[in-house]
């Protein structure tokens, strides 16, 4: 079995990881009262079990691969998960301003564009039922508050 | 008599309209999220969370109650006529029902798994009502060095011992435990990890962390390696009715399965994965007609659905008695309860009765809907099966980063949430399992209010935990648990 860069490279961010919360817990502070433990005793544990374990990882992906993997044939495809990852920085970026509901309509169209659907206008039409109507639902029904951005003057405010 | 008197109670609580509303508005939300293909329990539960933030706690619970049941219900649908297992317990399931669907019998795979788990459920949770007031007592003389070592234990069987690998298994946990640490430490108000950030003072929530490695970590797998796979989609022919023949095979199969399943559920066992493969296993077994299974054998199907349903009801048990998730959907559940202050264990069956009565009871109706909901409206569910693969992710994205949203109305969540995301997809991409890490971010916090609680009554002496004979027998197991299979593996006797 070919050593893979991929186990390499992530058993040695698990062993980064460590070191970092190993870092952190160092700057905490070890009063403990009575138990005589402190807020940092849990956190050094888990650091170093982090560590151990990233250690651990290293060796078998350094020994010629992690153990009991299963077959991994599918290819990966950029494109997917680029459209993917851009409708979920779109919404980030869209619902505190332009509200939930044009957010949640460009994410919809991203992810759909994502998984290979060519009918822009379909996917579009879609989503912006779908997303007036969970916010109705949301807010109009459950209470939930959720931004109504540059929608606003048309969908009012929170309750029926 | 205590028991019954308790549970009569309950049905007047969960019989009253709003709270039947709350519970039939879960079972048909978790049916119909459980029935989309790559959605499992833990997953619906998670991303149907945020509906209940304003309802009153008994009414939610209710609710949730429901959605637990739903999805269970919802997703042996979607693994009879897809064959694409949302959730490992689905997997033995799949082996035969989906034969079945192929060969034109799907009606009556589905009735017999509908029914299976309509029985199954019920006895498992009579048996939750009768066992459920005994775990109290017991619980009540744990004191922290007890539940310490009970949840050190939880911890090993779910990572350790479950799953392909054991230091994968580790890993999620620890990555679990160390996302728990985020915070304010309950203890002494000490700031952990948070780096001053106001939405990471309160702790990473289990709404996040669940939706980020289920929801949006398998949107990007599938996407990036599957988004071009079609699967076939069984078509519901025929009728839905058992024939005489199917009801003398599927009952025993039902009742045996329950034995199997509720036991099961309530260790720490990591739910319903191993009691339906054991099912399956003893219906094999046991069968007249060993060799109709992996051809479509009715009682592989009845089985196991049946374990399934026993084992999420018995997963319950220490859920509530204890306060002690043994699934990643049952750590959501928990998260559920924190949301609103309660903490579960012996002392909510005190202080809470109406709650966790009307919520006993509730699930009892909500047996009943579902039955009434799978089987005459399985045409509906059918229907949501043919959502295409484009417009289903969209939608479940829309709906996940709904949840994290409303947490504190913040695009930090959300980038918390895609961050979650990648991690979820890296860990399906090299089989690192995603469950020990959200018992490790739900649990581990209350194992170190334990741990240190127990030091501060033992005025710091660390062997309190060995001295107790309860919490001294547990972790004699947990260490050889993790002990024998490496010795084993080490000294067997080699063949070759």
């Amino acid at each position: 079995m070919p050593r893979s860069g991929a186990e390499i490279a992530l058993s040695l961010g698990v062993v980064a990881l460590g070191i970092g919360v190993a870092a952190v817990t160092a700057t905490l502070p070890s009063e403990g009262g009575y138990a005589g433990i402190g807020p940092n005793f849990i956190p050094a544990v888990v650091a170093l079990g982090i560590i151990a374990l990233g250690v651990w990882l290293a060796i078998e992906a350094f020994a010629g691969g992690w153990r009991d993997m299963p077959e991994h044939t599918d290819r990966f495809e950029p494109m997917p998960f680029v459209w993917v990852s851009a409708g979920l920085f779109a919404h980030m970026a869209l619902i505190g301003w332009a509200g939930f509901i044009i957010a949640g309509t460009v994410l919809f169209a991203c992810v759909a564009r994502g998984f290979g659907s060519r009918r822009m206008v379909r996917d579009l039409a879609i989503a912006l039922v779908m997303s007036v109507a969970i916010y109705l639902f949301f807010v109009k029904l459950l209470n939930v508050n959720l931004p109504a951005g540059w929608l606003e003057p048309v969908l009012g405010g929170a309750g029926i | 008599m205590e028991a019954l008197n308790a549970l009569l109670h309950g049905f007047g609580i969960a019989l009253q309209p709003m709270n039947l509303l709350w519970g039939f508005i879960g079972v048909t939300l978790g049916t119909f999220v459980g029935v989309l293909p790559g959605v499992g329990p833990a997953l619906t539960v998670a991303m149907l969370l945020p509906l209940t933030v304003k309802l009153d706690p008994t009414g939610a619970l209710i609710m949730f109650a429901g959605i637990y049941y739903g999805a269970m219900f919802g997703g042996s649908t979607t693994t009879i006529l897809l064959n694409t297992p949302g959730e490992s317990a689905s997997i033995a399931t799949a082996l035969e029902g989906n034969k079945m669907a192929k060969a034109g019998r799907a009606g009556p795979a589905l009735a017999t798994s509908a029914i299976g788990s309509f029985v199954a459920g019920t006895i498992a949770t009579v048996l939750l009502t009768l066992v459920a007031p005994i775990v109290v007592d017991l619980a009540l003389k744990f004191g922290p060095a007890e539940y310490f070592a009970l949840m050190v234990f939880a911890f090993i069987t779910v990572a350790a011992v479950l799953g392909s690998s054991t230091v994968r298994g580790l890993t999620s946990l620890f990555l679990g435990l160390f996302l728990g640490l985020i915070g304010i430490d309950s203890q002494t108000g000490q700031q952990r990890f948070a780096f001053g950030v106001p939405e990471l003072l309160d702790g990473v929530d289990v709404v996040v962390l669940a939706v980020g490695l289920f929801a949006v970590g398998e949107a990007l797998y599938v996407a990036a390696y599957q988004s071009r796979v079609t699967e076939t989609l069984e078509k519901l022919k025929g009728s839905l009715l058992m024939s005489a023949e199917d009801w003398k095979r599927s009952w025993p199969a039902w009742l045996r399965a329950t034995a199997i399943g509720f036991p099961f559920g309530t260790i720490p066992a990591g739910g319903s994965e191993i009691p339906t493969f054991l099912s399956y296993a003893t219906e094999k077994k046991l069968s007249k007609h060993p060799e109709e299974f992996g051809k479509g054998a009715i009682e592989g199907v009845a089985g196991p659905e049946a374990a399934n349903n026993a084992a999420a009801t018995g997963v319950l048990v220490p859920l509530l008695t204890l306060g002690i998730p043994t699934s990643a959907t049952a750590a959501i559940l928990l998260g559920a309860f924190q949301n609103y202050g309660l903490q579960p264990g012996p002392l909510l069956f005190d202080a809470q009765k109406d709650l966790v009565w009307g919520l006993i009871a509730s699930l009892y109706v909500g047996n009943i809907i579902l039955l009434i909901l799978n089987l005459p409206l399985i045409g509906m569910w059918v229907k949501v099966l043919q959502i295409p693969k484009d417009l289903l992710y969209a939608g479940i994205l829309v709906f996940a980063t709904l949840g994290a949203y409303s947490l504190h109305q913040s695009w930090v969540d959300l980038l918390t949430l895609y961050v979650f995301g990648l991690l979820g997809f890296m860990m399906r991409r090299w089989d690192i399992p995603v469950g020990p890490a959200v018992i490790g971010l739900i649990l581990g916090p209350l194992a170190e209010t334990q741990f240190r609680r127990a030091l501060s009554i033992s005025q710091g002496d660390p062997s309190v935990f060995i001295s107790h004979p309860i919490s001294a027998t547990l972790l004699a197991i947990t260490a050889l648990l993790i002990i024998a299979p490496w010795l084993y593996r080490r000294f067997r006797p080699t063949s070759s």
